[in-house]
Formats: structure tokens, C-alpha cells, sequence
């Protein structure tokens, strides 16, 4: 039962978490997903583009999906903004014919169209598919490590694009990470959003949201912070970095990649599952993960 | 202090409102998601659940007030750079408007008129030369024998967003 996609890693994972590439790649081969080099692929646009241009942004991330399509191949990304990029263009180019006809004008100058026949999903979605073979692998369970899981916005909302879980009260994810024998425990700002998309026009404003989030998730008493995005994980494990609530207690909170609990969980190659890379100290996670 | 571009419309105190727009709200309401725009009945619960309600100096439901109106100094209200995208006002509005995709429509406008941060002005530089927003870190990969990032061929994406005008934004306004 062999899947298979072209795997759409983005910027933000090659530049700063080849942990979480790593560690899906181990699961994936581990599950029996293949995964296919993406050729050409650019950046995908993500909010950034589609601040600036709507249509710049649709014909850029128009693009990848044409790619894909011309190989025949479905695409999976880790990336809650490449999903939410590539999803979102493809529900505007597939609902607009407006939209449509112009970026296929301008595809078909490099040999390209969009039809809309490629899938575009998000790894955590094949991984939810694949719960009851995940479920045997575990032979590691982490007991006591006590998830404050994030699943990030664009990996739910708007919920007629990304159209993976509950807007309101995902469990998905939750399910998977607790098949391992963690807790994914209830925290109140969950579905607060990270703030990271907002490091390029106010870092000051970026860095009281990644306050407030990570001073709920320690209130709730979580020993740990578990994403399945590049763009959240630069909040949790890089911003983060020195943070101090007014008591000048720490807001430093270990940051996991979903992909490297399950493997620890599976009890595959820790060195491969890229630990050494998280920048906060994992030290009170450290037994529980068998590092 | 250097004055920034953007965010400069700070408070409704002393604002006069008669040079309402109304192409401005049909302007807007082309937009990629702007069709139920004047649907919007002021309930605030757009801004109930907003992550920056509290850090900013117009709020959600104001600047949803701001287009119904016609009024164009929404464009220099700081809740439209400093909305994070996350999609909560428009997951639950009870008129089912697409207030965050509506947002993203009124960056376009900013950015066309020089409103826009600075960051977004050097993003676009890097787009365009490089193709990514960050290039990948080789020494890591390396170490966790990951293979190369593939290539791919600059000269087709800028032909593409030479097409679309990326560059030449500012020039569409009078
Ligand atoms: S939630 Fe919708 S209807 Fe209510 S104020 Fe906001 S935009 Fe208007
Ligand atoms: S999408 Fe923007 S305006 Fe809407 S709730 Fe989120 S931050 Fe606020």
C-alpha cells in the first residue's frame, strides 16, 4: 500500500530545520511513503507574496502545482505555509475562472498549465491516514511527556480550504501524538496563532504573542511544545530564546517536530531524527525521548 | 524617530467622515474574497477572538466599518499589516464574510500606494533574484545526509512574475 508524492519542503525547512526533513523522511520510509525529489520548485508564494500581489502570488504558487501535474504526481509539504499556499491557490485558480485564464496565460510562456488535477496535502494528513499502522510501530512509548500540541493556522483555517480538521476543536494530530503514550494536554491559547508571520513588519508585536502563547502552554504544564511547521517552530525554538515572563521566569519551552516524537516513539536512529538541531534545551524531555 | 509608512491613521478621534467613497467599497468588494463585504451587521466578533485586537490601534471590525463607509485612510490603519493571516475572524463570522482574505487584498492596495512595511519591500527583492525567501543551510544537511536542495531554473519564475508586474507595483497608481 505504497504511497506516493513529491515532497514540497519550501524555504523556511532547508534553511534552518533540516531536523524535521530528516525526521519525516525516517517516518515516511518507515511507513512505506515514497517520497519524490520536488524538481524546480520555487518558494510558494506563502503570505508574504500574497500580501504584496494576489496575482504574482497565484501564478508563482500556481506554478509548483503545474509542475507537479505535469509529472502526474500528487504533492506533500510539512510546511502549515506551503500548505495553506498551495491549497489556497488551488481553490482560488479552481473557482475563478478569471484567476484561471491569467495565470495559465502566463504559465504557458514557461510550458505550463494548471488544470487542477494534482492533490495537494499536508504530511500530517497522510500520517492521520496511516494511524493504525503507526500504532503497531510504536515500541518506545514516552510516558509523561505532556504535549502542549500547536497545531497552527493555515493547517486548519479557513476550514473550506485547508478542509484536514475541526476549526474549532482539532484532534487529529492530538490522536496521532497520543499514540505514543504522551499527553497532547488542553491549553488555552491552542489556537492562538503564532505570530511568526508577522516578523517581517513587527518583530516587537511577533515576540508578545510568542510570550503569551508560550506562558499558556507552561500554565497548563506541558513539558514541551510539539508543531508541524517550520513557520511556528522559528516562534517556539528561535524567537523564543531568552524570553522572560515579568517574574523573570523563562518562557523557554522544548520545541518538537510532531515527526520527531513519532520517531522517537517508533525508536528510530535519534541521531537521524535530528535532536541535536532543536536550539531550546531538551534537557527535561531528554529521558522520556531516550536521548 | 523615523515615521513609519504604514500605520499612520490612528484614531477615529477628530475624524470627519463626509468624504465617504462608495466606489471605494465596490473597489474593495471585487477583491478576492470582498463579495459579502457590505453584509457586515458591526457584531465585534470578528475582533472578539483577533490575536492582535489588543495590540493595535484600529481593530478588525473597525477596519470591516472603514470599507463598508468608503474610507480610504483604512489604508493606513495598522491592523492591515499587523494581521497575522490566521483566519479566525473569517472562520467565524456569523455574516460568512472573508475578512481575512479581504485584508490580504487591502495589503495589495497598500503596498501599490507605498504603504507597506519595509520587510516586505526587501522580500520582494529576494523573490525575485533568488526565487525563495532563504536559501538552505548545506552544513546540516550534510550531517543529517540529506541530499541537495533540487535546483530550479530562476530565468522561468522571473519571466513569470516579470509578467504579472511584480516590480513595477507602485507604478499601477496615479
Ligand atoms: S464578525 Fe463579520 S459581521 Fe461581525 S463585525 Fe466582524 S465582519 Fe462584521
Ligand atoms: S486573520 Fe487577521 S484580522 Fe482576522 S483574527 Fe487573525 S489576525 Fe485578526
Amino acid at each position: 500500500m505504497t504511497q506516493s508524492y513529491e515532497v514540497f519542503l519550501g524555504c523556511a525547512i532547508p534553511n534552518r530545520f533540516n531536523n524535521y526533513e530528516a525526521s519525516m523522511r525516517l517516518i515516511a520510509k518507515e511507513l512505506d511513503i515514497e517520497l519524490i525529489d520536488f524538481e524546480g520548485a520555487s518558494c510558494c508564494g506563502t503570505v508574504v507574496l500574497k500580501s504584496i500581489d494576489e496575482d504574482s502570488w497565484l501564478a508563482l504558487s500556481g506554478r509548483n502545482i503545474a509542475l507537479a501535474e505535469s509529472r502526474g504526481h500528487d504533492i506533500v509539504t510539512p510546511c502549515n505555509g506551503c500548505f495553506g499556499s498551495l491549497k489556497d491557490t488551488d481553490h482560488v485558480l479552481h473557482d475563478s475562472e478569471e484567476h484561471r485564464a491569467r495565470v495559465n496565460q502566463a504559465l504557458n510562456e514557461i510550458g505550463l498549465e494548471y488544470t487542477g488535477t494534482t492533490k495537494v496535502r499536508h504530511f500530517v494528513e497522510v500520517l492521520y491516514e496511516l494511524k493504525d499502522v503507526i500504532r503497531d510501530k510504536i515500541v518506545n512509548p514516552l510516558d509523561g511527556l505532556r504535549i502542549a500540541f500547536h497545531p497552527g493556522c493555515h493547517l486548519l483555517r479557513p476550514s473550506n480550504v485547508a478542509g484536514f480538521d475541526d476549526p474549532e476543536l482539532p484532534r487529529k494530530v492530538d490522536e496521532l501524538l497520543e499514540l505514543t503514550g504522551a499527553k497532547s494536554i488542553p491549553w488555552n491559547l491552542k489556537l492562538r496563532c503564532c505570530g511568526s508571520p508577522l516578523l517581517i513588519a513587527s518583530e516587537d508585536v511577533a515576540t508578545q504573542i510568542i510570550k503569551e502563547k508560550n506562558a499558556s502552554a507552561i500554565e497548563s504544564g506541558a513539558n514541551c511544545i510539539v508543531t508541524n511547521c517550520p513557520a511556528c517552530h522559528t516562534q517556539f525554538d528561535v524567537q523564543v530564546l531568552g524570553l522572560k515572563d515579568e517574574n523573570e521566569q523563562s518562557l523557554e519551552l522544548p520545541a518538537l517536530f510532531v515527526t520527531q516524537v513519532l520517531g522517537a516513539a517508533m525508536d528510530l536512529d535519534r541521531e537521524m531524527l535530528g535532536f541535536e538541531l532543536n536550539r531550546v534545551s531538551l534537557d527535561p524531555v531528554k529521558e522520556i525521548l531516550g536521548l | 524617530m523615523m515615521t513609519e509608512s504604514w500605520g499612520q491613521f490612528k484614531t477615529f478621534e477628530g475624524k470627519k467622515f463626509e468624504a465617504l467613497d462608495p466606489e471605494f467599497t465596490k473597489e474593495v468588494s471585487t477583491l478576492i474574497g470582498g463579495q459579502d463585504l457590505t453584509a457586515c451587521f458591526q457584531c465585534a466578533k470578528c475582533s472578539a477572538g483577533c490575536p492582535v485586537s489588543d495590540k493595535v490601534n484600529i481593530q478588525i471590525h473597525e477596519v470591516m466599518r472603514m470599507l463598508v463607509f468608503g474610507f480610504k485612510d483604512v489604508l493606513d490603519t495598522d491592523m492591515i499589516w499587523l494581521c497575522t493571516t490566521c483566519y479566525t475572524c473569517q472562520e467565524r463570522c456569523p455574516q460568512g464574510i472573508d475578512i481575512t482574505d479581504i485584508l490580504f487584498g487591502l495589503k495589495n492596495m497598500a503596498f501599490r500606494a507605498g504603504k507597506a512595511p519595509s520587510g516586505y519591500l526587501s522580500a520582494r527583492q529576494g523573490l525575485y533574484d533568488t526565487g525563495r525567501l532563504y536559501p538552505p543551510t548545506e552544513w546540516e544537511r550534510e550531517d543529517l545526509e540529506l541530499d541537495p536542495v533540487p535546483e530550479f531554473n530562476i530565468d522561468d519564475t522571473k519571466k513569470l512574475l516579470d509578467k504579472m508586474g511584480l516590480m513595477k507595483l507602485e507604478d499601477d497608481t496615479q
